[in-house]
């Protein structure tokens, strides 16, 4: 990359409820992102948002309600729309253009005060054809489970076991939702929501206000001892129809394959020393582990089982709880970058793995089955 | 600053009440447009940007989603830009650091609405604060009009005199759209017709205001590498970009002498290297939903002082044989597919510094300005292209 871009201090709020209303909810956490970094507003130059508009938080046009409480008052701004890691990328983009020395990145969803995750997500559909049969976030994950588990003998258990791992990962992270230390029966045994996605095995609905500052090189330099780069980036997308997809073979593979050839990756199993996944599904973090080249094809259950995943193991996934521990929509993939962030500079505090962490990926993904995924590394 | 980045070529729906079309069907419209004019193909885009307005307009959340194929999207890598009615010229924007930054050569970018299939203003009225703001403005025409009466109290302008130059902005946009085969209302209107047709919020009136239309478009965006590997002659170089946002709640800053409107086109003038925007712009594309509001951005951009905007309109100062002719496509007054609408000003500025508008070119445009407007008068961005790099 030509000219690098560095994040220098990270800010996040818990997931659980909270009282604070939107502006001020948002403006500690940027406050509290710029005070890290021992910056005041004026010093900082641009901020790209992430938020969604009125299917989360009962407000057309997100970025005009917390325009000013995320420090964006008469600043160059912009705002991406989904997918916080967008945002991510687009900031560094301003950086590298050398238009801008600093940048603020915000993720907001203010979970609380949404509707249920599928009631959003069921806008996602057409009007004509999906919308009417019910097709929802959490339907087209049962189906891909239904189909993963069966193409590749993986089993009930080791998709429960993904559950079992992070929520007790997010016992050790303070701002996580849900946390607590279960059995693999609990998890099969809670609720079954959509067969065969039982309710543990789903993500919750948590607040997430989260803020990075960037900076370039030089001036990233100047700002900390510890700066973590931003190595590689891309995303992709798929195609529309829910029924023309093979909801295996999606597209997490390309965007991964761009970030790895932009890190200088070559054998992401060796070369990642810890990853923050966004599996709002259980099943998922396996799938997606699979697809970032972590384990072979239909190797996600054998890699959980291996322990490979765990928070002491070779390649730790979701150390934080991952989002089935913390599940602000929008604001979730920025959310796996500053837990990244923070286990790289060894900042994690009690969930901070054992090993030395150099190289940290972060992905985060929306839309039914993974239709949209992005991916960054991070590296010291 | 940044490696140079240049509009290569556009794709316009023919906008208006598209009811024969699907919304998906209307962005692929555009997109096939904008390869067809570049003669690329979707294997040359190395990245896709899209936008709109919120997802209660047309009721489809996270269209980038449902526009994957449309937009020959799939398999690319993908960002989604939203910022209100400056959506389009944040989509311009995003596609040019995307390109500027090193980090892809070739990105397409898509804006698109389809607002016939919705309820424009109960849309926009819940861009607004919902616990005070929200009872008080309805839909877009509440907060223009406030703002149009706050701009002659402030500079002592005779609302007669506004009047005019009102009326005579609506008659000269709408007769400009015949000129512009894309354009959406077309209208011959005399300057009584404006001034007699239906109050819509005092002092706005019927024609005095954009259309609800359904439209899109798509332009592709490339680096300095790319534009000389393809060989490409007459291409819009991005010269200045700015955007600033403001005050949430409506009251809270003064409306007609505008910061977000005077600081982004001013961080545009810096990087473009431009002092006397009246003389140093050929043309302008100034987003324009309400006649009153375009005089506030003639005055907020340069174009004029403050107060003066009236008179030179009436003087033809802005009209199409004028010094600075301002949206000699009929602007957004006559076509207003919000989520594309930003990008269709940039869109139309490339096209006069490409010498390539048709009817509607402006002869010998060098430099030119595109203009969006978003949030009850909170965002404005500005993206300037010149034909010389």
């Amino acid at each position: 990359m030509a000219n690098r871009v560095a994040i220098v201090a990270v800010s996040q709020n818990a997931g659980a409820e909270s009282k604070d209303n939107f502006y001020d909810q948002a403006y500690r956490v940027v406050k509290d992102a710029l005070d890290k970094a021992g910056m005041s507003r004026e010093e900082i130059h641009t901020v790209v948002s992430a938020s969604s508009d009125i299917f989360h938080g009962g407000i057309s046009c997100a970025n005009a309600y917390y325009w000013e409480s995320s420090a964006a008052f008469l600043k160059p701004g912009s705002r991406q729309d989904g997918e916080s890691l967008f945002a991510l990328a687009y900031a560094a983009m301003r950086i590298m253009t050398g238009k801008h020395d600093t940048a603020l990145v915000v993720g907001l969803c203010k979970g609380s005060e949404n509707p249920e995750n599928d009631t959003c997500t069921h806008m996602f559909t057409d009007p004509f054809y999906q919308r009417e049969v019910g097709l929802n976030e959490t339907v087209a994950a049962a189906l891909q489970m239904r189909l993963y588990m069966e193409r590749f003998g993986v089993a009930h258990e080791q998709c429960a076991k993904v559950a079992v791992k992070n929520l007790g990962n997010a016992l050790r992270n303070p701002y996580a939702h849900k946390k607590g230390i279960y059995t693999i029966d609990a998890v099969l045994d809670s609720k079954r929501v959509i067969d065969p996605l039982t309710a543990m095995q789903i993500a919750p609905k948590s607040e997430g206000i989260i803020a990075l500052v960037l900076a370039s090189e030089n001036k990233a330099k100047k700002l900390t001892d510890k700066p973590v780069w931003l190595k590689g980036y891309s995303s992709s997308l798929d195609t529309f129809n829910f029924g023309d997809r093979d909801l295996l073979n999606g597209q997490l593979k390309n965007a991964a394959s761009r970030a790895y050839k932009m890190a200088g990756i070559t054998n992401p199993r060796k070369e990642v020393d810890l990853a923050e996944i966004t599996e709002p599904y259980a099943f998922q973090e396996l799938l997606w582990c699979e697809d970032l080249g972590f384990c072979d094809p239909g190797g996600g259950g054998k890699l959980i089982d291996s322990g490979a995943t765990q928070r002491d193991g070779a390649l730790p996934v979701n150390a934080s709880g991952g989002v089935l521990a913390n599940n602000p929509y929008v604001s979730r993939g920025l959310q796996r970058a500053v837990e990244a962030f923070l286990q790289i500079r060894g900042e994690a505090g009690e969930h901070q793995v054992g090993k030395k962490v150099k190289t940290a990926l972060a992905h985060g993904t929306h839309g039914f089955a993974g239709q949209c995924h992005a991916v960054a590394i991070l590296g010291s | 600053m940044g490696r140079p980045v240049a509009i290569i070529g556009v794709g316009q729906t023919k906008h208006g009440r598209r009811m024969d079309v699907s919304y998906p069907d209307l962005v692929r419209e555009a997109v096939l447009r904008v390869f067809e004019d570049t003669g690329l193909t979707p294997n040359d885009i190395d990245g896709v940007v899209s936008g709109t307005m919120p997802s209660m307009m047309e009721g489809v959340a996270l269209t980038h989603f449902y526009f994957a194929d449309a937009m020959q999207a799939v398999g690319k890598p993908i960002m989604k830009t939203e910022t209100c009615g400056s959506t389009g010229v944040s989509i311009a924007h995003t596609a040019f650091y995307w390109v500027s930054s090193g980090m892809a050569d070739i990105v397409l970018a898509v804006g698109h609405e389809k607002m016939n299939e919705g309820d424009s203003q109960a849309t926009m009225t819940t861009v607004c604060e919902p616990f005070y703001q929200r009872h008080f403005v309805a839909g877009a025409p509440g907060a223009f009009s406030m703002q149009s009466r706050v701009w002659m109290d402030n500079f002592g302008i005779p609302e007669d005199k506004v009047r005019d130059a009102a009326a005579y902005i609506s008659k000269t946009h709408h007769d400009s759209a015949f000129d512009n085969p894309y354009a959406h209302v077309k209208l011959r209107v005399t300057i009584d017709d404006v001034k007699n047709s239906k109050i819509i919020t005092y002092p706005i009136r019927l024609l005095d205001v954009c259309p609800n239309s359904d439209g899109a478009c798509a332009v592709i965006f490339a680096s300095e590498e790319a534009v000389r590997k393809l060989g490409r002659k007459k291409v819009a170089w991005v010269k200045g970009i700015g955007f600033r946002g403001e005050e949430y709640y409506f009251g809270d800053s003064d409306k007609a002498v505008w910061q977000s409107a005077i600081q982004a086109a001013k961080e545009a003038y810096d990087q473009a290297g431009i002092n006397d925007p009246r003389k140093d712009l050929d043309v302008a594309e100034v987003y324009n939903p309400f006649t009153f509001q375009e005089m506030m951005f003639y005055e907020c951009f340069g174009f004029c002082g403050f107060g003066e905007a009236p008179d030179l309109v009436l003087k033809g100062t802005f009209a199409r044989g004028g010094q600075l002719p301002c949206d000699p496509s009929g602007g957004t007054l006559c076509t207003n597919p919000i989520g594309a609408t930003g990008l269709i000003r940039v869109a139309e500025a490339a096209l006069q510094v490409m010498d390539k508008a048709g009817d509607h070119q402006i002869p010998g445009s060098k430099m030119a300005l595109g203009h969006a407007m978003g949030g009850a008068d909170q965002f404005n961005g500005v993206m300037i292209v010149g034909s010389e790099l």
